[in-house]
Protein backbone atom coordinates (compact mmCIF):
# COMPACT_ATOMS: atom_id res chain seq x y z
CA UNK A 1 0.00 0.00 0.00
CA UNK A 2 0.86 3.66 -0.03
CA UNK A 3 2.03 5.59 -3.07
CA UNK A 4 5.14 3.46 -4.83
CA UNK A 5 6.31 4.68 -8.17
CA UNK A 6 6.28 1.31 -9.91
CA UNK A 7 7.64 2.70 -12.74
CA UNK A 8 11.48 2.68 -10.96
CA UNK A 9 12.16 0.16 -9.11
CA UNK A 10 15.45 1.28 -7.29
CA UNK A 11 16.47 4.51 -5.49
CA UNK A 12 19.20 6.42 -7.70
CA UNK A 13 22.80 7.47 -6.67
CA UNK A 14 24.00 10.85 -7.14
CA UNK A 15 27.39 11.65 -5.67
CA UNK A 16 28.59 14.58 -4.10
CA UNK A 17 29.64 16.23 -0.60
CA UNK A 18 28.87 18.31 1.37
CA UNK A 19 30.61 21.34 2.57
CA UNK A 20 30.67 22.50 6.30
CA UNK A 21 32.64 25.97 4.27
CA UNK A 22 32.46 27.51 8.03
CA UNK A 23 31.02 26.86 11.43
CA UNK A 24 30.49 29.85 14.08
CA UNK A 25 30.88 28.21 17.71
CA UNK A 26 31.23 30.33 20.88
CA UNK A 27 33.48 28.05 23.65
CA UNK A 28 33.85 28.80 27.02
CA UNK A 29 36.71 29.89 28.62
CA UNK A 30 36.86 27.14 31.06
CA UNK A 31 39.52 25.15 29.18
CA UNK A 32 41.78 28.07 29.33
CA UNK A 33 41.19 28.65 33.79
CA UNK A 34 41.58 24.49 33.39
CA UNK A 35 45.01 24.16 31.26
CA UNK A 36 46.29 26.93 33.34
CA UNK A 37 46.52 24.56 35.97
CA UNK A 38 46.87 21.19 33.74
CA UNK A 39 50.39 23.34 33.12
CA UNK A 40 50.57 23.53 37.39
CA UNK A 41 49.64 19.75 37.68
CA UNK A 42 46.69 21.16 39.22
CA UNK A 43 43.08 19.27 38.43
CA UNK A 44 40.27 22.45 39.12
CA UNK A 45 36.67 21.91 38.91
CA UNK A 46 33.84 23.57 38.68
CA UNK A 47 32.25 24.21 42.37
CA UNK A 48 27.77 24.81 42.18
CA UNK A 49 27.14 26.86 44.89
CA UNK A 50 23.55 25.19 44.51
CA UNK A 51 24.57 21.78 45.43
CA UNK A 52 28.07 21.79 46.64
CA UNK A 53 29.23 19.30 43.40
CA UNK A 54 32.70 19.87 42.03
CA UNK A 55 32.50 18.61 38.38
CA UNK A 56 35.49 17.53 36.31
CA UNK A 57 36.79 19.57 34.20
CA UNK A 58 34.64 22.17 34.99
CA UNK A 59 31.16 23.30 32.90
CA UNK A 60 29.18 26.60 32.98
CA UNK A 61 26.13 24.97 34.50
CA UNK A 62 25.15 22.11 36.86
CA UNK A 63 22.88 19.80 35.10
CA UNK A 64 20.31 19.21 37.75
CA UNK A 65 20.06 22.49 39.97
CA UNK A 66 20.66 24.90 36.99
CA UNK A 67 22.91 27.46 38.84
CA UNK A 68 25.90 28.80 37.38
CA UNK A 69 28.77 26.48 38.35
CA UNK A 70 31.07 29.81 39.37
CA UNK A 71 33.28 28.57 42.22
CA UNK A 72 36.55 27.01 42.07
CA UNK A 73 38.17 23.69 43.79
CA UNK A 74 41.35 21.78 43.60
CA UNK A 75 40.62 18.11 43.56
CA UNK A 76 43.27 15.47 44.06
CA UNK A 77 45.20 13.65 40.83
CA UNK A 78 44.50 10.72 42.60
CA UNK A 79 41.07 9.08 42.38
CA UNK A 80 39.57 5.80 41.63
CA UNK A 81 38.23 3.94 38.69
CA UNK A 82 34.43 3.84 38.47
CA UNK A 83 34.24 2.42 34.96
CA UNK A 84 35.77 1.07 32.23
CA UNK A 85 36.18 -0.79 29.06
CA UNK A 86 39.30 -3.10 27.31
CA UNK A 87 39.65 -2.86 23.17
CA UNK A 88 40.84 -5.36 21.46
CA UNK A 89 43.75 -5.02 19.60
CA UNK A 90 44.59 -2.47 17.59
CA UNK A 91 46.04 -3.09 14.36
CA UNK A 92 46.59 -0.92 11.56
CA UNK A 93 43.65 -0.04 9.31
CA UNK A 94 41.49 -1.04 12.54
CA UNK A 95 40.50 2.62 13.54
CA UNK A 96 40.02 5.66 11.33
CA UNK A 97 39.72 9.15 13.46
CA UNK A 98 39.68 12.74 11.84
CA UNK A 99 40.81 10.22 8.02
CA UNK A 100 43.82 9.45 10.38
CA UNK A 101 44.84 5.81 11.48
CA UNK A 102 46.73 6.30 14.48
CA UNK A 103 48.64 3.26 14.34
CA UNK A 104 49.88 4.81 10.90
CA UNK A 105 50.81 8.17 12.80
CA UNK A 106 52.54 5.88 15.41
CA UNK A 107 50.08 7.41 18.10
CA UNK A 108 49.12 3.45 19.01
CA UNK A 109 51.66 0.86 18.95
CA UNK A 110 50.41 -1.59 16.22
CA UNK A 111 48.53 -4.34 18.31
CA UNK A 112 48.17 -2.01 21.48
CA UNK A 113 45.32 -2.57 23.38
CA UNK A 114 43.05 0.79 24.78
CA UNK A 115 41.98 0.92 28.49
CA UNK A 116 39.50 3.41 28.37
CA UNK A 117 38.62 4.63 32.00
CA UNK A 118 35.94 6.96 34.47
CA UNK A 119 38.00 7.98 37.12
CA UNK A 120 36.53 10.02 40.33
CA UNK A 121 39.49 11.92 41.67
CA UNK A 122 39.54 12.30 45.64
CA UNK A 123 37.10 15.29 46.27
CA UNK A 124 35.38 15.47 42.83
CA UNK A 125 31.57 14.49 42.15
CA UNK A 126 32.00 13.70 38.38
CA UNK A 127 33.57 11.06 36.20
CA UNK A 128 36.78 12.44 34.08
CA UNK A 129 37.20 10.27 31.14
CA UNK A 130 40.87 9.42 30.42
CA UNK A 131 42.75 6.52 29.52
CA UNK A 132 44.62 3.94 31.73
CA UNK A 133 48.33 3.43 31.27
CA UNK A 134 51.08 1.61 32.49
CA UNK A 135 48.44 -1.76 33.56
CA UNK A 136 47.57 -4.97 32.35
CA UNK A 137 44.23 -5.03 30.76
CA UNK A 138 43.47 -8.14 33.16
CA UNK A 139 44.13 -6.45 36.12
CA UNK A 140 41.54 -3.58 35.39
CA UNK A 141 39.09 -3.13 37.88
CA UNK A 142 36.10 -0.53 39.12
CA UNK A 143 37.88 0.60 42.56
CA UNK A 144 41.40 0.62 41.18
CA UNK A 145 43.10 3.16 42.62
CA UNK A 146 45.31 5.17 40.18
CA UNK A 147 46.45 8.62 40.07
CA UNK A 148 47.72 11.55 36.76
CA UNK A 149 50.31 10.72 35.03
CA UNK A 150 51.65 14.10 33.91
CA UNK A 151 54.11 15.31 30.80
CA UNK A 152 57.16 16.03 32.13
CA UNK A 153 57.12 19.28 31.12
CA UNK A 154 53.62 20.66 30.74
CA UNK A 155 52.96 23.07 28.62
CA UNK A 156 49.50 24.18 29.92
CA UNK A 157 47.38 21.98 27.03
CA UNK A 158 44.59 19.52 28.23
CA UNK A 159 47.69 16.67 26.98
CA UNK A 160 49.58 17.77 29.86
CA UNK A 161 47.55 15.38 31.48
CA UNK A 162 47.86 12.10 29.70
CA UNK A 163 46.24 9.67 31.32
CA UNK A 164 46.42 7.65 34.83
CA UNK A 165 48.45 5.00 36.31
CA UNK A 166 48.00 2.15 38.76
CA UNK A 167 48.96 3.25 42.33
CA UNK B 1 -11.56 17.95 30.93
CA UNK B 2 -9.31 15.52 28.90
CA UNK B 3 -10.55 12.93 26.71
CA UNK B 4 -10.15 9.31 25.90
CA UNK B 5 -7.83 8.51 23.58
CA UNK B 6 -7.16 4.93 21.76
CA UNK B 7 -4.93 3.55 19.03
CA UNK B 8 -7.17 2.24 16.85
CA UNK B 9 -4.51 0.93 13.50
CA UNK B 10 -0.99 0.18 13.30
CA UNK B 11 0.84 0.52 9.89
CA UNK B 12 4.67 -0.60 9.70
CA UNK B 13 6.89 -1.39 6.81
CA UNK B 14 9.58 -4.60 6.26
CA UNK B 15 12.57 -3.25 7.87
CA UNK B 16 16.20 -3.99 6.23
CA UNK B 17 19.28 -2.07 5.99
CA UNK B 18 18.51 -0.68 2.41
CA UNK B 19 15.07 -0.47 0.96
CA UNK B 20 16.24 0.41 -2.14
CA UNK B 21 12.80 -0.30 -3.71
CA UNK B 22 11.40 3.22 -2.04
CA UNK B 23 12.25 6.35 -1.58
CA UNK B 24 12.00 8.08 2.18
CA UNK B 25 8.20 9.68 0.91
CA UNK B 26 7.14 6.60 -0.08
CA UNK B 27 8.37 4.75 2.43
CA UNK B 28 6.24 6.66 4.65
CA UNK B 29 3.22 6.86 3.11
CA UNK B 30 3.80 2.80 2.80
CA UNK B 31 3.40 3.02 6.64
CA UNK B 32 0.19 5.77 6.52
CA UNK B 33 -1.78 3.69 4.13
CA UNK B 34 -0.90 0.38 6.28
CA UNK B 35 -2.05 2.29 9.43
CA UNK B 36 -5.27 4.43 7.82
CA UNK B 37 -6.09 0.58 6.30
CA UNK B 38 -6.16 -1.20 9.47
CA UNK B 39 -7.80 1.63 11.58
CA UNK B 40 -10.65 1.76 8.53
CA UNK B 41 -10.13 5.20 8.46
CA UNK B 42 -10.21 7.39 5.11
CA UNK B 43 -7.99 10.15 4.79
CA UNK B 44 -10.80 12.60 5.03
CA UNK B 45 -11.41 11.74 8.48
CA UNK B 46 -7.63 12.23 9.54
CA UNK B 47 -7.40 15.93 11.14
CA UNK B 48 -3.69 16.28 11.94
CA UNK B 49 -0.51 14.59 11.20
CA UNK B 50 2.30 14.29 13.54
CA UNK B 51 5.88 13.65 12.27
CA UNK B 52 9.44 13.06 12.76
CA UNK B 53 12.78 11.61 12.26
CA UNK B 54 16.18 12.20 13.54
CA UNK B 55 17.33 15.51 12.38
CA UNK B 56 19.67 15.34 9.15
CA UNK B 57 20.25 11.18 9.28
CA UNK B 58 19.90 10.00 6.13
CA UNK B 59 20.75 13.14 4.18
CA UNK B 60 17.58 15.08 4.32
CA UNK B 61 17.22 18.19 7.00
CA UNK B 62 13.11 18.56 6.02
CA UNK B 63 11.91 15.77 4.94
CA UNK B 64 8.15 16.04 5.96
CA UNK B 65 8.23 19.09 3.48
CA UNK B 66 8.88 16.79 0.77
CA UNK B 67 6.55 13.92 1.86
CA UNK B 68 3.11 15.79 2.92
CA UNK B 69 1.69 15.29 -0.26
CA UNK B 70 2.76 11.70 0.08
CA UNK B 71 0.54 11.19 3.37
CA UNK B 72 -2.05 13.38 1.72
CA UNK B 73 -1.20 15.98 4.42
CA UNK B 74 -2.26 19.05 2.39
CA UNK B 75 -4.84 21.16 4.21
CA UNK B 76 -4.08 19.70 7.49
CA UNK B 77 -2.13 20.13 10.61
CA UNK B 78 1.76 18.82 10.10
CA UNK B 79 4.01 19.03 13.37
CA UNK B 80 7.18 17.35 13.37
CA UNK B 81 8.67 16.58 16.37
CA UNK B 82 12.40 15.65 16.88
CA UNK B 83 14.08 14.61 20.19
CA UNK B 84 17.03 12.27 19.02
CA UNK B 85 16.69 8.83 19.80
CA UNK B 86 13.62 9.11 21.73
CA UNK B 87 11.84 10.93 18.54
CA UNK B 88 9.22 8.28 18.26
CA UNK B 89 8.14 8.02 21.49
CA UNK B 90 7.64 11.69 21.45
CA UNK B 91 5.78 10.78 18.32
CA UNK B 92 3.64 8.79 19.67
CA UNK B 93 2.85 10.64 22.71
CA UNK B 94 2.46 13.75 20.43
CA UNK B 95 -0.88 12.19 18.51
CA UNK B 96 -2.37 11.91 22.34
CA UNK B 97 -2.44 15.50 23.08
CA UNK B 98 -4.68 16.98 20.38
CA UNK B 99 -6.95 14.39 20.69
CA UNK B 100 -7.17 14.44 24.53
CA UNK B 101 -7.51 17.63 24.33
CA UNK B 102 -10.59 17.86 22.20
CA UNK B 103 -9.08 19.77 19.60
CA UNK B 104 -8.90 16.82 17.10
CA UNK B 105 -10.83 13.29 16.81
CA UNK B 106 -8.16 11.43 14.58
CA UNK B 107 -4.74 12.18 14.10
CA UNK B 108 -1.69 10.05 12.54
CA UNK B 109 1.61 9.46 13.82
CA UNK B 110 4.32 8.53 11.74
CA UNK B 111 8.19 8.29 12.87
CA UNK B 112 10.80 6.80 10.30
CA UNK B 113 14.40 6.28 9.51
CA UNK B 114 16.47 5.80 6.31
CA UNK B 115 19.79 5.48 7.34
CA UNK B 116 20.78 4.06 4.12
CA UNK B 117 19.77 6.90 1.86
CA UNK B 118 23.41 8.81 2.55
CA UNK B 119 26.69 7.33 2.70
CA UNK B 120 26.78 9.79 6.07
CA UNK B 121 23.94 7.66 7.24
CA UNK B 122 24.23 8.91 10.95
CA UNK B 123 24.15 12.91 11.62
CA UNK B 124 25.43 14.59 8.03
CA UNK B 125 24.00 17.69 9.53
CA UNK B 126 22.63 17.84 12.52
CA UNK B 127 25.26 16.43 15.39
CA UNK B 128 28.51 16.98 13.24
CA UNK B 129 27.93 20.86 13.41
CA UNK B 130 28.21 20.92 17.04
CA UNK B 131 30.66 18.00 17.43
CA UNK B 132 33.17 19.65 15.10
CA UNK B 133 32.94 22.98 16.69
CA UNK B 134 33.53 21.01 20.39
CA UNK B 135 36.23 19.42 18.97
CA UNK B 136 37.79 22.28 17.37
CA UNK B 137 37.12 23.98 20.53
CA UNK B 138 38.93 21.55 22.33
CA UNK B 139 41.94 21.09 19.71
CA UNK B 140 42.96 24.56 20.64
CA UNK B 141 43.79 23.95 24.34
CA UNK B 142 46.40 20.88 22.79
CA UNK B 143 43.88 17.65 23.08
CA UNK B 144 45.42 14.76 24.35
CA UNK B 145 45.22 13.03 21.08
CA UNK B 146 45.27 9.24 22.56
CA UNK B 147 42.62 9.97 24.99
CA UNK B 148 40.71 11.03 21.86
CA UNK B 149 41.41 7.47 19.67
CA UNK B 150 40.48 5.82 22.92
CA UNK B 151 37.05 7.85 22.77
CA UNK B 152 36.40 6.96 19.41
CA UNK B 153 37.14 3.08 19.81
CA UNK B 154 34.27 3.23 22.22
CA UNK B 155 31.90 5.61 20.47
CA UNK B 156 32.14 3.20 17.39
CA UNK B 157 31.64 0.15 19.49
CA UNK B 158 28.85 1.72 21.39
CA UNK B 159 29.43 5.42 23.18
CA UNK B 160 28.01 5.21 26.93
CA UNK B 161 25.89 2.75 26.69
CA UNK B 162 29.11 0.54 26.91
CA UNK B 163 30.00 2.42 30.14
CA UNK B 164 26.38 1.64 31.02
CA UNK B 165 26.69 -1.89 30.88
CA UNK B 166 29.98 -2.07 32.89
CA UNK B 167 27.95 -0.12 35.69
CA UNK B 168 24.96 -2.47 35.87
CA UNK B 169 27.14 -5.61 35.49
CA UNK B 170 29.28 -4.13 38.83
CA UNK B 171 26.01 -3.58 41.01
CA UNK B 172 23.67 -6.27 39.60
CA UNK B 173 26.23 -9.23 39.00
CA UNK B 174 25.18 -9.49 35.88
CA UNK B 175 27.55 -11.10 33.27
CA UNK B 176 28.28 -10.84 29.28
CA UNK B 177 26.35 -13.91 29.20
CA UNK B 178 23.10 -12.57 30.30
CA UNK B 179 24.07 -10.05 27.21
CA UNK B 180 24.35 -13.14 24.96
CA UNK B 181 20.98 -14.21 26.23
CA UNK B 182 18.95 -11.20 25.46
CA UNK B 183 20.49 -10.66 21.83
CA UNK B 184 19.54 -14.17 20.96
CA UNK B 185 15.86 -14.09 22.73
CA UNK B 186 15.76 -10.45 20.81
CA UNK B 187 16.79 -12.47 17.11
CA UNK B 188 14.24 -15.35 18.10
CA UNK B 189 11.57 -12.89 18.62
CA UNK B 190 12.38 -11.24 15.40
CA UNK B 191 12.39 -14.60 13.24
CA UNK B 192 8.28 -14.24 14.82
CA UNK B 193 8.11 -11.11 13.50
CA UNK B 194 7.62 -10.80 9.83
CA UNK B 195 8.10 -6.68 10.14
CA UNK B 196 12.14 -7.28 11.76
CA UNK B 197 15.70 -6.51 10.68
CA UNK B 198 17.56 -8.96 12.09
CA UNK B 199 16.02 -12.36 12.08
CA UNK B 200 17.53 -15.49 13.31
CA UNK B 201 15.49 -18.17 13.98
CA UNK B 202 16.60 -20.86 16.52
CA UNK B 203 19.53 -18.57 17.86
CA UNK B 204 21.31 -19.35 20.86
CA UNK B 205 23.14 -17.17 23.09
CA UNK B 206 26.62 -19.69 22.18
CA UNK B 207 25.95 -18.17 18.25
CA UNK B 208 26.44 -14.53 19.57
CA UNK B 209 29.08 -15.62 22.34
CA UNK B 210 30.87 -16.93 19.37
CA UNK B 211 30.89 -13.33 17.51
CA UNK B 212 33.74 -11.08 18.03
CA UNK B 213 34.26 -8.94 21.29
CA UNK B 214 34.20 -4.75 19.93
CA UNK B 215 34.56 -3.57 23.39
CA UNK B 216 34.28 -5.25 26.53
CA UNK B 217 31.41 -6.31 27.41
CA UNK B 218 29.97 -5.63 23.85
CA UNK B 219 30.48 -8.37 21.44
CA UNK B 220 29.43 -8.07 17.36
CA UNK B 221 26.28 -9.95 17.80
CA UNK B 222 25.10 -7.59 20.79
CA UNK B 223 24.72 -4.86 18.43
CA UNK B 224 21.73 -3.24 16.60
CA UNK B 225 21.59 -3.11 12.90
CA UNK B 226 21.29 0.59 11.69
CA UNK B 227 17.49 -0.26 9.52
CA UNK B 228 15.17 1.57 6.90
CA UNK B 229 11.77 1.67 7.92
CA UNK B 230 8.69 3.37 9.21
CA UNK B 231 5.96 2.86 11.42
CA UNK B 232 2.46 4.79 12.30
CA UNK B 233 -0.43 4.70 14.49
CA UNK B 234 -3.92 6.20 14.00
CA UNK B 235 -5.12 8.13 17.37
CA UNK B 236 -9.37 8.81 17.89
CA UNK B 237 -10.95 10.25 20.58
CA UNK B 238 -13.19 7.16 23.07
CA UNK B 239 -16.78 7.25 20.31
CA UNK B 240 -14.85 6.95 17.20
CA UNK B 241 -12.53 4.70 18.41
CA UNK B 242 -15.29 2.21 19.73
CA UNK B 243 -16.63 2.47 16.81
CA UNK B 244 -14.06 1.62 14.39
CA UNK B 245 -11.95 -0.89 17.17
CA UNK B 246 -13.24 -3.95 18.20
CA UNK B 247 -10.33 -4.12 21.13
CA UNK B 248 -8.62 -0.27 20.62
CA UNK B 249 -4.88 0.14 22.69
CA UNK B 250 -6.02 2.83 24.90
CA UNK B 251 -3.65 5.82 26.50
CA UNK B 252 -3.74 5.00 30.00
CA UNK B 253 -0.71 7.24 30.73
CA UNK B 254 2.52 8.77 29.86
CA UNK B 255 5.44 10.81 30.86
CA UNK B 256 8.59 12.09 29.35
CA UNK B 257 11.88 13.18 31.49
CA UNK B 258 14.83 14.10 31.00
CA UNK B 259 17.99 14.32 33.14
CA UNK B 260 21.40 16.22 32.66
CA UNK B 261 23.31 15.03 29.89
CA UNK B 262 24.92 12.39 30.06
CA UNK B 263 27.39 11.74 27.52
CA UNK B 264 30.58 12.25 28.06
CA UNK B 265 32.76 15.18 26.55
CA UNK B 266 29.73 17.71 26.24
CA UNK B 267 29.80 20.87 25.49
CA UNK B 268 33.58 22.49 26.26
CA UNK B 269 34.53 19.11 27.15
CA UNK B 270 33.42 19.30 30.80
CA UNK B 271 32.82 16.34 33.44
CA UNK B 272 29.52 14.87 33.65
CA UNK B 273 27.73 15.12 37.48
CA UNK B 274 25.60 11.64 36.57
CA UNK B 275 28.57 9.19 38.81
CA UNK B 276 26.46 6.45 37.32
CA UNK B 277 25.04 6.39 33.49
CA UNK B 278 22.99 3.21 34.37
CA UNK B 279 21.02 5.36 36.91
CA UNK B 280 18.47 6.62 34.24
CA UNK B 281 16.95 8.78 36.48
CA UNK B 282 14.87 10.55 33.65
CA UNK B 283 13.13 6.78 33.08
CA UNK B 284 11.82 5.96 36.52
CA UNK B 285 11.21 9.30 37.07
CA UNK B 286 9.01 8.99 33.33
CA UNK B 287 7.72 5.32 34.65
CA UNK B 288 6.16 6.71 38.14
CA UNK B 289 4.47 9.89 36.68
CA UNK B 290 2.84 7.60 34.14
CA UNK B 291 1.76 4.34 36.33
CA UNK B 292 0.37 6.88 38.69
CA UNK B 293 -1.92 8.88 35.61
CA UNK B 294 -2.37 5.04 34.94
CA UNK B 295 -4.03 4.51 38.10
CA UNK B 296 -1.16 1.88 38.38
CA UNK B 297 0.18 1.02 42.22
CA UNK B 298 2.03 -2.12 41.31
CA UNK B 299 3.73 -2.78 37.74
CA UNK B 300 5.13 -6.06 38.58
CA UNK B 301 1.55 -7.57 38.99
CA UNK B 302 -0.56 -5.16 36.48
CA UNK B 303 2.19 -4.90 33.85
CA UNK B 304 1.38 -7.66 30.81
CA UNK B 305 4.15 -7.03 28.78
CA UNK B 306 6.88 -4.35 27.83
CA UNK B 307 8.56 -3.40 25.20
CA UNK B 308 11.75 -1.50 26.17
CA UNK B 309 14.40 0.56 24.04
CA UNK B 310 17.33 -1.82 24.07
CA UNK B 311 19.89 -0.99 20.95
CA UNK B 312 22.50 -2.75 23.49
CA UNK B 313 21.28 -6.21 25.26
CA UNK B 314 22.17 -4.78 28.73
CA UNK B 315 19.63 -1.82 28.17
CA UNK B 316 16.66 -4.22 28.27
CA UNK B 317 17.60 -5.65 31.68
CA UNK B 318 18.43 -1.71 33.24
CA UNK B 319 15.36 -0.20 31.96
CA UNK B 320 13.19 -3.36 33.18
CA UNK B 321 14.33 -2.22 36.84
CA UNK B 322 13.75 1.21 35.91
CA UNK B 323 10.25 0.63 34.87
CA UNK B 324 9.83 -1.01 37.90
CA UNK B 325 9.13 -4.81 36.71
CA UNK B 326 11.60 -6.40 37.93
CA UNK B 327 13.69 -5.55 41.82
CA UNK B 328 16.50 -3.88 41.38
CA UNK B 329 19.74 -5.91 40.19
CA UNK B 330 17.42 -8.98 39.83
CA UNK B 331 16.07 -8.25 35.60
CA UNK B 332 18.82 -10.81 34.67
CA UNK B 333 17.98 -13.20 36.80
CA UNK B 334 14.13 -13.30 35.88
CA UNK B 335 15.96 -13.53 32.12
CA UNK B 336 17.43 -16.70 33.31
CA UNK B 337 14.32 -18.54 34.25
CA UNK B 338 12.84 -17.30 30.86
CA UNK B 339 10.24 -15.21 32.54
CA UNK B 340 11.01 -12.33 30.13
CA UNK B 341 10.55 -14.48 27.16
CA UNK B 342 6.97 -14.36 24.78
CA UNK B 343 5.41 -16.97 26.67
CA UNK B 344 6.80 -15.87 30.32
CA UNK B 345 5.70 -13.93 32.99
CA UNK B 346 6.50 -10.77 31.61
CA UNK B 347 7.53 -10.69 28.15
CA UNK B 348 10.06 -8.31 27.18
CA UNK B 349 10.19 -6.99 23.56
CA UNK B 350 8.02 -10.10 21.90
CA UNK B 351 9.04 -7.80 18.86
CA UNK B 352 12.47 -8.54 18.83
CA UNK B 353 12.51 -4.73 20.12
CA UNK B 354 15.66 -2.27 18.86
CA UNK B 355 18.03 -4.85 19.21
CA UNK B 356 16.61 -6.63 16.28
CA UNK B 357 15.34 -3.86 14.03
CA UNK B 358 16.52 0.22 14.91
CA UNK B 359 15.42 2.48 12.38
CA UNK B 360 16.10 5.34 15.21
CA UNK B 361 13.31 7.53 14.49
CA UNK B 362 10.97 4.81 14.71
CA UNK B 363 12.06 2.90 16.90
CA UNK B 364 10.76 4.50 20.27
CA UNK B 365 7.57 4.51 18.40
CA UNK B 366 7.49 0.78 17.28
CA UNK B 367 7.48 0.43 20.80
CA UNK B 368 4.38 2.04 21.08
CA UNK B 369 2.69 0.58 18.15
CA UNK B 370 4.06 -3.03 19.21
CA UNK B 371 2.32 -2.52 22.67
CA UNK B 372 -0.81 -1.63 21.03
CA UNK B 373 0.05 -4.01 18.23
CA UNK B 374 -0.46 -7.08 21.56
CA UNK B 375 -3.23 -5.24 23.21
CA UNK B 376 -5.14 -5.39 20.21
CA UNK B 377 -4.46 -8.71 19.19
CA UNK B 378 -2.75 -8.53 16.21
CA UNK B 379 0.57 -9.51 16.93
CA UNK B 380 0.05 -12.56 15.08
CA UNK B 381 3.35 -14.77 15.33
CA UNK B 382 4.75 -12.82 18.13
CA UNK B 383 1.51 -12.46 19.97
CA UNK B 384 2.51 -13.42 23.46
CA UNK B 385 -0.10 -16.25 25.03
CA UNK B 386 -0.98 -14.47 27.61
CA UNK B 387 -4.33 -11.84 28.33
CA UNK B 388 -2.63 -8.16 27.49
CA UNK B 389 -4.69 -5.48 29.66
CA UNK B 390 -1.49 -3.23 30.31
CA UNK B 391 1.55 -2.62 28.35
CA UNK B 392 4.50 -0.25 28.67
CA UNK B 393 6.39 0.97 25.51
CA UNK B 394 9.54 2.88 26.31
CA UNK B 395 12.00 5.33 24.83
CA UNK B 396 15.44 6.40 25.17
CA UNK B 397 17.86 8.62 23.43
CA UNK B 398 18.68 12.39 23.29
CA UNK B 399 22.19 13.07 24.47
CA UNK B 400 21.26 10.19 26.77
CA UNK B 401 19.35 12.20 28.38
CA UNK B 402 15.65 11.76 27.15
CA UNK B 403 12.61 9.29 27.71
CA UNK B 404 9.43 8.44 27.17
CA UNK B 405 7.28 5.81 29.23
CA UNK B 406 3.71 5.38 27.71
CA UNK B 407 1.02 3.10 29.49
CA UNK B 408 -1.33 1.58 26.96
CA UNK B 409 -4.42 -0.74 28.16
CA UNK B 410 -7.68 -2.85 27.03
CA UNK B 411 -9.67 -0.08 28.68
CA UNK B 412 -9.48 3.82 28.60
CA UNK B 413 -8.59 3.61 33.27
CA UNK B 414 -9.81 6.41 35.10
ZN1 LIG C 1 24.21 21.91 41.46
Amino acid sequence: MGFIKDERPQTICVEGTWSLSSYHYKGSKLLEQYVKGLKQKKLIGSFCPGCAKVILPPRNLCGRCHRIMDGRKTVSDRGTITCYTVSPAITKGKLKVLGMDPVETGLIKDGEILIPVFVRFDGSDSNTDTILLNAEPKAVHIGMRVKVIWAKEPQGALSDFEGVEPI
Amino acid sequence: MKRNAAIIGCGQTKHSSKRRDVNVAEMVSEAVYNALEDAQVSMREVDAFIVGNMPGFGGIAQPEQWLGDWIGAAGKPVIRIATGGTTGGSVGQGAYYPVASGLHDVVVAVAWEKHSDSKEAGATSGLLHVGLGNLFHAASYGLNLKNLMAMSMVGAAAGVAVYQAVFYMHRSGCTIEHFDMVAAKARRNAARNKYAHLQWPGCTPEDIAETELLAYPFRYGHICPASDGASAIVVAEENLARKKARRPAWYKGLASYSDEENQLQSENFGGVGVLDPSEQRGCWVSAMKAYAMAGIKDPQKEIDMAELYQPFPSQELIFAERLGLFDEGTAWMALEKGETDINGRMPLDPSGGVNATNAIGSSAMQRILECALQIMGKAEEHQVPKKVSNAVAHGWGGVTNYSTVTVLGDSPGR
